[in-house]
């Protein structure tokens, strides 16, 4: 998986100019309901990885959100 | 669940909402919520405008006023309806069904079937299914299905994640036999063991009701909710739309024998646009075909979303012909269910408003 471009579109979905993979989540302004169902979404059409709901509520930096999706992502 | 039904069709549907009209963004200034987010989740889901009844307005008060509509135009006879279904979460009482309630102020005839469903967002689905089959009986010409609720008044005023999204309405569909061939395919499922996600949890006999269940409590977020108020898990029903609804409708195409294009329209219970634009992507139909603009012009008003796109985005159109549509609720239950059939030359489709 393609580290830095998963960072770039969870930037996207936070609405600001970068995301590093220490930043902790939850203190993003936009990290709220509809930033997590962007995440699902985003992490269903790029990687065809289902997330569950408490699994990414679990999840405390940028990093363990990636590696989440990366644990679950099989490589065509 | 594979099911088919033969020479069954839906004569009309009639969609009953309230007059009271509420927008999205004046509710929102109720939250201690920045404008900004609240701007994009309009923008994004698609909320705006939704219609609420009053705080002591009903099912059957919406149904009377429906069905009273139907006999008035002549689209309806009184004395034709052999069966009443209504299916609802918000029933008048616990007891007696709703569909007895509204037999008894229309004064409909003693030789009928009443039946009360308790289903919410599949609910027109599975009252459809439960119709059809009503009218393989010889003396069932035509069912009246009656699928309405008014979660408005279950919902907490100060709960951000449903309050400002929730719709009420009744749809009344008129079912009957049909000379033609046609032939209706359907898909239900059921999963029982997440009927957490979606649910009231006090209220009925598990929990009856007591000050304390009635009580606010602090569910994190800025948000208050009693326990007999509506709680949503929005993330795990986004999950769980986007993982069981699109294997159900390729399985419910395939065993129909109907390839993806050949369907004119998706007509999809409507959560939010989102969810919508997620699923269509996913299944690879054109968003064009999925409408999901209900949400922002009437708010979720769960099972009857169905019939209010149907009256909505093809009301003239279904008037005049014919179209083959992929209709799909899923919801409480957890439920999900899809069928596939062809609708149109209605007698009636149409939106009144209830004052």
């Amino acid at each position: 998986m393609d580290k830095p471009e998963f960072y770039q579109r969870l930037a996207e979905i936070l609405d600001v100019e970068e995301v590093k993979p220490e930043d902790v989540l939850k203190e993003f302004d936009g990290w709220d309901s509809l930033a997590i169902l962007s995440v699902l979404a985003m992490a269903d059409a790029k990687y065809g990885v289902s997330i569950k709901a408490e699994e990414i509520r679990s999840v405390v930096s940028a990093q363990d959100l990636a590696n989440l999706v990366e644990a679950k992502h099989k490589p065509e | 669940m594979k099911l088919v039904f033969h020479r069954k069709r839906i004569a009309g549907t009639l969609v009953v909402v309230p007059a009271n009209e509420r927008s999205f963004a004046a509710d929102m200034k109720n939250f201690n919520f920045p404008k900004s987010r609240s701007l994009k989740l309009k923008e994004v889901m698609g909320f705006d405008k939704r219609r609420v009844v009053g705080p002591d307005v009903c099912v059957s008060d919406l149904a009377v006023f429906g069905l009273e509509h139907l006999f008035e135009r002549g689209w309806l006879k009184r004395e034709e309806i052999d069966a009443l279904i209504v299916v609802t979460q918000t029933p008048d009482y616990l007891i007696p069904g709703t569909s007895c309630v509204i037999h008894g102020r229309l004064g409909l005839k003693q030789d009928m079937l009443s039946l009360s469903i308790s289903q919410a967002c599949t609910g027109y689905l599975i009252g459809l299914i439960q119709g059809f089959m009503l009218l393989d009986q010889e003396s069932i010409k035509k069912v009246v299905l009656v699928n309405s609720d008014v979660l408005s008044r279950k919902v907490s005023s100060q709960d951000r994640n449903i309050y400002p999204l929730v719709g009420d309405a009744c749809s009344i569909t008129v079912l009957e036999r049909d000379t033609e061939g046609s032939v209706v395919h359907a898909n239900v499922r059921v999963d029982g063991s997440r009927s957490g996600a979606l649910m009231i949890p006090a209220g009925g006999m598990r929990q009856p009701h007591t000050l304390e269940t009635a009580k606010l409590e602090d569910v994190g977020d800025g948000n208050w909710r009693a326990r007999e108020h509506l709680f949503m898990d929005g993330a795990a029903i986004f999950n769980f739309v986007q993982t069981e609804v699109p294997p159900l409708i390729e399985s419910l195409l395939k065993h129909a024998g109907a390839p993806m294009d050949s369907v004119d329209f998706f007509l999809c219970h409507q959560p939010n646009r989102f969810m919508l634009e997620k699923l269509a992507d996913k299944m690879k139909i054109p968003r064009a075909k999925m409408p999901n603009d209900v949400v922002g012009h009437f708010g979720n008003n769960s099972g009857a979303t169905v019939p209010t796109v149907m009256a909505f985005n093809l009301g003239e159109r279904l008037l005049r012909e014919k179209l083959l549509v992929c209709l799909a609720g899923f919801g409480a239950g957890l439920t999900w269910a899809g069928m596939l059939l062809n609708i149109g030359k209605f007698d009636f489709n149409t939106i009144i408003e209830y004052k």
